[in-house]
Parts: structure tokens; C-alpha cells; sequence
């Protein structure tokens, strides 16, 4: 593996182990203040009991999100030092504001987490909302610095390619933005959502009698989020595309796997079914409309085509089928009610549900980078021209591995173990009399080294 | 004073930021692995109760100052990060660990109980890569002002325009890419002392902010502890601070006998007052002279400068200088308050 490889691999790792672990950082904080706020008025334990159990899981969600996305931050600098030099000030503003929003994110997460017992219950609710808005700020900040890598505006450079200014809101500008920020955040809804509710899915399937108020709930919850947002991430996900078909056509060409510039494309599924003309009609509504293949780049600045082909296949494929499994759970809701829980298939396929919409974030991360390649900022600087002239990036990169190997095992262990725990019985009437706010899971908030008086 | 001057100073108090705040955290975990005697759980779970609700963002001051310097100095981070590697890279290694470890560790028991296996190796983890990481972090601020294994840094030495098309690139890095490789900025007394330094500093702020932690907890057991352990702490520190001094290039040392004076002679103020303060038991007032002293030693540092770097030549165009250091400016009015109420809501009690 030569330098610029294992620097490009370990960015791709770091970016990889990061975004997994921040999406639900970003998304659950939502999802938290939501079954807090709906335990404060109706007055039920069980969803104060549930917004407890996930503060537990954002704890650790965040410190490792927080930790990985220092990684990040310094990274850019340590293998990419000239890049940094040349833009490091046009991406200044996004990145700027995202730092105080991981602030604001982190200053309201501690007192949302050790408030549990120390703040009245509605002020404790308050502290949630910075939380839940500032992460959804900070991931929209941080995909705005990356749209602005796959569409710059806003420089302006010397003859010689040196960057004398920079317009401090370029990046906001970016016609790549807006669609890739939405989506983004969106995937970190989709993915927060399913999770939850795959992870109440196994467990009934796992032990029926865990069909109870709790579980119910928090099925539910996560469930709605999911499969709400799945349908308008296809939409926005359509838009995404159309907008790099218009801003990046080397890209939407690796995406569709379309070699040669033709009239009337066809459009190819998982690389099985052709479709005469389907493309051009889907891009243009014109089923003769020319769409720009790969051959009219540079061979030198291509993509690598295959990967960035079977990744946006399988972001759309699993997009697709979330929609499915949406519309499907609507109909059973619609037929059976709450009833719709005691379907087993439909369990099953709310667990299988839960890993998709990480699989197809990954792959849209895959069809982002890779389909920018060779070039770090599009149609200006390479990647190869950005890296580091320190040598040796090998060993920084297997030591990266082995860390977040560790760290990966360890966290869903604990996620495992976060989730596993007792929880609260239904009672008789539903509705509880015991004071919301506080008294539910009650076994929780001791943990070593910090239990005890708080 | 210009956009890039304001924007130094703002690098500085994010730098002062994580210092006496952050520093403190690791400082923490320094004490953890050295807890010893009978109270040794007492101390580990009151430094734990103390960082639980803070560290977090006590830990962003680092992000800001990443921000800050990329934002205002696209070509100083561009040098820094490429003649640092090394260093950079064990500090980035611990700080992953440390978090991680530390939050492995507060949920290795979630619902009650004994925690599960492999809680105390989490402990282990915390408490080393504690340590590990202001060792780091101090090694690259003294190799960077001894120049040892740095090189030449890439900017213009003269106070020159950064070449086209990216210095860091073209200009070349001697000491780090031929020869002694990434590890040479530690191979050196002065780095090596520096990270000692670091240590020492985060371990002396920890002490002190816990004597007063346990102070008001009420356990007088754990005060002397802590107290014991910041006497101790701030000797080691003051002693590394002085011994330190003939070791540096004379450029260096000249500009800290000048420019530097002020701060050096407030250090050595604030370091005095603080022993004084804390071998009379005041705790509470023993917490600023102590952050004060390690503000103002990092403060000389700063005024001392890096030999061939230029602030002005390796600034942001004005335009963005300008719009940064506003953006900052009401950031921080707004994330300041908020984190007074954090530290005031959950201190330790």
C-alpha cells in the first residue's frame, strides 16, 4: 500500500466509524426529547422510563462521536496539509459555526444527562431541546464543508492557482448544499429511527412477553420516525442526484454506470435489467435527452466507476425497499391497529430493517467520495496533490484499524448491555398515577464512579 | 489591530480554554492512575463525579482552536500538522482513548449491579491515555519552539508571502521526511521536558480543582489527599518550568527575557500565590492562581513565538479574517453563559 492509498483508506475509515456512530448521536437526541416530552404530559412512566434508557445510549453515542470527529478534524490536516492551507479558510465559516453548535450540543448534553435527578422535570426537558437541535446543526454544518469539496463556488485565484480570496459564505452558496445537507440529515433520522425500532422488533420476537407498554412504545417510536422520513429521503434523494448530474456529470455517469455519452440512455438495474431510454426520461422527461457518459472526461479524471455504480445501487435499492416496507406497515396499521405488533413477519422485517439504512448511508458516503476521485475539491485540487509529504502513513493507518476495531466491539457491547436492562411492567388502567418526571427506571442512574450522590 | 491579530488572540483563549479546562480532565486522569492507599476508589469515583458532566465540553475547546487556526492560518495549521505528525498522532490516539474509555467505563454497570468484565481494563485505558495525551500535546509545543525535528517550518521566515500553489507541498520539510522520521520531534531534552511539563501542569490544576470538589463533598479525608497531591504537583511543575529555561534556543529565550517578561514574571506570581493559598487551605481562591499559572506560562510560550513562524504571513485573506473572528466572537457571548450554568447546575456536591 503506497502513502496516498493508506491515506485515502484511513480517511475513508475515520469518515466510515465516525458517521455510523454520529448519525445516531444527531438523530436520537430527537427521539429522547420527544418520549420525554409525551412521559411529562400524558403522565406515563413508560415513556419517561424509555427517554431515560436512551439518554444512557446518546451518552455514549456522543462521547465516541465527539471523540471520532476530533479525529476528523485533525486528520484533514495531518494527511491532507496543502489542501487545508489552500481552502482551510473558504470552509471556515461551516466549520466555525459547528463548532459552536458541538458546543452548545455538549454543554446541554451534560446538563441533560446528570440533570435527570438535579433539574425539575419540565426545565430538564428545556435542557434536551439545545441538544436535539444544535446536533441537527452541526451535521448539516459539517456536510456543507463537504458539499462545498464536490461543488466550490466563491474562489477567487491568481493565474498561478493560488487562492488570494475566498467568499466567507461560498460554501452555504454551493448549488451541492442544500441537497446533500437534507439528505444527510434525513439519514441520520432514518437510521436513528429504524434502529430503535429494530431493536424492540428482536426483542419480542426474541421473548414474546416482552410484547408490553414499553416495548410496544418504543417500537413505535422509532418505527414512525423510520418509515416517515424513508419515503421523503427518496424524493430528496432524487433531488441529490439531479443536482449532481447537473454539477458533477463524471460522477452521475460512474453512479449510473453510463460509459458513452448516447441519446435516449437506458437505465441499467443492478447491472441485470436494461431499461431502453428509462434514464434520459427519469433526468430530462425527455426520453431522447443526451446524458454526458464517462467517456467524456479525461481518462485520468474518472472515478473509479464500478464501486461508485454498486454503491449507488445499493443506496437505492435499499431506499426502495424501505419505502416498501413503509407502505406495507401503513395497510397493516390500517387493518389491525396497534394489533399490527403480533404480525411476526412484520417484526422480522422491522429487525432486518434496523442495519439497511446504515448500509445505504455507507454507500452514499462511497458514491460521494469516491465518485469525486481523483479530485479532494472538485475541478481544483487533486487528492494526490493534498497529501502529506510525510511517509510511513501505513502504520498510522493499521493503528487506526486495530483502534476502531476495539472501540466498535466494545460500543455495541455496551449498546447490547444499555438496551438489555430491566424494564418497567405495564400497569393496570395504562395510564400511571406515579409523578412522571422522576420515579420510573428506577434502577438506573448508579454507575460506577459517578452513582451514589448526585 | 487587524482581522488576523484578533483572530490570534482568540486561538490563544481557546488554547487558555483547553488548557485549564481540559488540562484538568486529563490531569484527572493522571490522579486515577496514580490513586493509591486506602481512599484510592474515593478518589477515583470523586475525580470521575467531577469530569462526568463537563468533560465533554471542556474537550471542544480543542475543536475550536482546530477551527480557529485552519479558519484564521490555513498555512501555520498546514505546517504544523505536517512537521507534528508524530506527536499530533499519539495525542489524537489518546484522546480517542481517554473519551471512550472514560464513558466504557461510567456505563460498564448501566442498571446497577457489579460492573461487567473488562470495566477496570476501560479504568486502565482512561487513565493512561489520560496521561499520555498532554505528554504529547506538550512534547509537540516543545519541539515546535526547540525546532527539533521540525525543520525548517514551512512558512516564510522573513515574514514573506507563503509560496504559490502550496507550501507544504513544494517547500519541503527537511527534519521530518528525511532522516529521523515522524518520532524526531520527541527525540529531543527540551520536547521531552515540555511533555513532563504538560503532565505535571494538568496534574497540578486537577489537584486543586479536586481539593475544592472534595471540600464541598465534606470529606476532609479526600481534601488532604487532594491537597497534598497539589503541593506536590505544582513543585514538579514549577521545578520542569525553571529547569527548562537554560535549555532553550537563545533566539527563544531572548524573546521570553523580553516580550515574554510579563507573562513569565505572572506565572511565577500566580504559581507562588497559589502554593501559598493552598498551604493555608483557602481551595477555593488556590483554583485561580493555579489556572493562572499554567495560562500564563502557555501565554509566555505564545509570546515567545516559533522560530520562522509569522502570524500575518500565514493569515486567512481579510475578507474571511474578518467575517471569522465575528462569527467567533458572537459564538462564544452565547456559549460562555451557557457553560457557566453547566459547571454551576452539576458541580460536584
Amino acid at each position: 500500500m503506497d502513502d496516498l492509498t493508506a491515506a485515502r483508506e484511513q480517511m475513508a475509515l475515520s469518515l466510515g466509524f465516525h458517521i455510523v456512530f454520529a448519525v445516531l448521536g444527531v438523530g436520537m437526541p430527537t427521539l429522547m426529547v420527544w418520549a420525554e416530552w409525551r412521559g411529562l404530559r400524558r403522565n406515563d412512566p413508560l415513556w419517561t422510563a424509555l427517554a431515560r434508557r436512551w439518554s444512557k445510549a446518546v451518552a455514549v453515542l456522543f462521547a465516541v462521536g465527539a471523540v471520532s470527529g476530533t479525529v476528523l478534524s485533525i486528520e484533514f490536516g495531518l494527511l491532507w496539509p496543502a489542501f487545508m492551507e489552500r481552502f482551510g479558510a473558504a470552509l471556515s465559516l461551516p466549520f466555525t459555526l459547528e463548532s459552536f453548535a458541538f458546543f452548545l450540543e455538549a454543554i446541554f448534553l451534560g446538563l441533560y444527562l446528570y440533570g435527570w435527578d438535579r433539574l425539575p422535570p419540565r426545565l430538564h426537558l428545556l435542557t434536551g431541546i439545545p441538544v436535539a437541535v444544535a446536533g441537527v446543526a452541526s451535521a448539516a454544518f459539517v456536510t456543507t464543508a463537504n458539499a462545498w469539496m464536490n461543488g466550490p463556488v466563491g474562489l477567487v485565484s491568481e493565474p498561478s492557482g493560488r487562492v488570494v480570496a475566498v467568499e466567507p459564505f461560498g460554501p452555504f452558496r454551493s448549488a451541492t448544499a442544500a441537497p446533500q445537507l437534507v439528505h444527510m440529515v434525513l439519514a441520520a433520522f432514518l437510521c436513528t429511527g429504524l434502529a430503535v425500532a429494530a431493536v424492540y422488533a428482536v426483542a419480542i420476537l426474541r421473548d414474546p412477553a416482552k410484547n408490553d407498554g414499553y416495548h410496544r412504545r418504543g417500537l413505535a417510536a422509532g418505527a414512525v420516525l423510520g418509515l416517515v422520513v424513508a419515503p421523503l429521503q427518496v424524493l430528496v434523494g432524487d433531488w441529490a442526484t439531479r443536482v449532481v448530474a447537473d454539477t458533477q456529470p463524471a460522477k452521475f455517469a460512474a453512479m449510473e454506470g453510463l460509459d458513452h455519452t448516447v441519446d435516449g440512455a437506458p437505465f441499467d438495474v443492478a447491472g441485470i435489467v436494461e431499461i431502453p431510454r428509462l434514464l434520459s426520461l427519469l433526468l430530462k422527461f425527455d426520453p431522447d435527452a443526451r446524458l454526458v457518459g464517462l467517456d467524456a472526461v479525461p481518462a485520468a479524471e474518472r472515478p473509479p466507476a464500478a464501486i461508485t455504480h454498486l454503491a449507488f445501487d445499493v443506496m437505492v435499492g435499499i431506499g426502495t425497499a424501505l419505502v416498501l416496507l413503509a407502505v406495507w406497515t401503513l395497510w397493516l396499521w390500517r387493518r389491525r391497529g396497534r394489533a399490527a405488533v403480533d404480525n411476526r413477519w412484520f417484526l422480522r422485517a422491522l429487525a432486518v430493517a434496523g442495519p439497511a439504512p446504515f448500509v445505504a448511508l455507507l454507500a452514499g458516503w462511497i458514491v460521494t467520495e469516491v465518485g469525486r476521485q481523483p479530485w479532494i475539491v472538485y475541478r481544483v485540487m487533486l487528492v494526490r496533490d493534498a497529501l502529506t509529504p510525510q511517509t510511513g502513513l501505513q502504520t498510522y493507518f493499521y493503528v487506526t484499524a486495530a483502534v476502531y476495531l476495539v472501540l466498535s466491539t466494545a460500543l455495541i457491547a455496551i449498546l447490547r448491555r444499555i438496551a438489555a436492562g430491566p424494564t418497567p411492567a405495564d400497569t393496570p388502567h395504562g395510564d400511571n398515577p406515579m409523578p412522571a418526571g422522576r420515579a420510573s427506571d428506577a434502577q438506573a442512574p448508579t454507575v460506577p464512579g459517578s452513582g451514589g450522590r448526585r | 489591530m487587524s482581522a488576523a491579530d484578533g483572530l490570534a488572540l482568540v486561538v490563544l483563549a481557546g488554547l487558555t480554554g483547553y488548557a485549564v479546562l481540559g488540562g484538568a480532565d486529563f490531569g484527572a486522569g493522571v490522579w486515577d492512575l496514580l490513586a493509591a492507599g486506602p481512599r484510592r476508589h474515593a478518589q477515583r469515583e470523586l475525580l470521575a463525579r467531577a469530569m462526568g458532566p463537563v468533560w465533554e465540553a471542556n474537550h471542544v475547546w480543542l475543536i475550536f482552536v482546530v477551527i480557529t487556526l485552519f479558519s484564521g492560518f490555513p498555512a501555520a495549521f498546514a505546517a504544523l500538522s505536517t512537521v507534528l505528525l508524530g506527536p499530533l498522532s499519539l495525542a489524537l490516539l489518546g484522546i480517542v482513548l481517554r473519551g471512550a474509555a472514560f464513558v466504557f467505563r461510567q456505563y460498564g454497570a448501566p442498571h446497577g449491579g457489579p460492573p461487567v468484565r473488562g470495566t477496570v481494563a476501560w479504568g486502565r485505558v482512561f487513565a493512561a491515555s489520560s496521561t499520555i495525551t498532554p505528554f504529547a500535546f506538550g512534547a509537540a509545543a516543545g519541539a515546535l519552539s526547540a525546532g527539533t525535528g521540525t525543520g525548517a517550518l514551512p512558512m516564510g521566515a522573513a515574514g514573506g508571502a507563503v509560496p504559490a500553489g502550496g507550501s507544504v507541498a513544494e517547500g519541503g520539510v527537511p527534519g521530518a521526511v528525511d532522516g529521523g522520521g515522524v518520532w524526531e520531534p520527541f527525540l529531543a531534552p527540551s520536547p521531552l521536558i515540555a511533555g513532563g511539563l504538560a503532565v505535571a501542569c494538568c496534574a497540578y490544576l486537577a489537584a486543586v480543582y479536586l481539593a475544592r470538589d472534595a471540600e464541598r463533598v465534606g470529606d476532609a479525608a479526600l481534601v488532604a489527599d487532594f491537597r497534598r497531591r497539589a503541593i506536590a504537583a505544582g513543585v514538579v511543575a514549577g521545578a520542569l518550568a525553571l529547569g527548562a529555561l537554560p535549555l532553550l534556543p537563545p533566539q527563544l529565550s531572548d524573546r521570553l527575557s523580553t516580550v515574554g517578561a510579563p507573562a513569565v514574571a505572572l506565572s511565577l506570581a500566580a504559581g507562588v500565590t497559589a502554593l501559598v493559598l493552598l498551604w493555608r487551605r483557602r481551595h477555593s481562591t488556590a483554583r485561580l492562581a493555579a489556572a493562572g499559572a499554567v495560562a500564563s506560562l502557555l501565554w509566555g510560550w505564545a509570546a515567545a513565538g516559533v522560530p520562522g513562524m509569522s502570524l500575518q504571513s500565514a493569515a486567512a485573506p481579510p475578507a474571511i479574517a474578518g467575517a471569522v473572528l465575528g462569527v467567533l466572537l458572537a459564538g462564544l457571548a452565547i456559549v460562555l453563559p451557557c457553560y457557566l450554568l453547566l459547571v454551576r447546575t452539576l458541580r460536584v456536591r
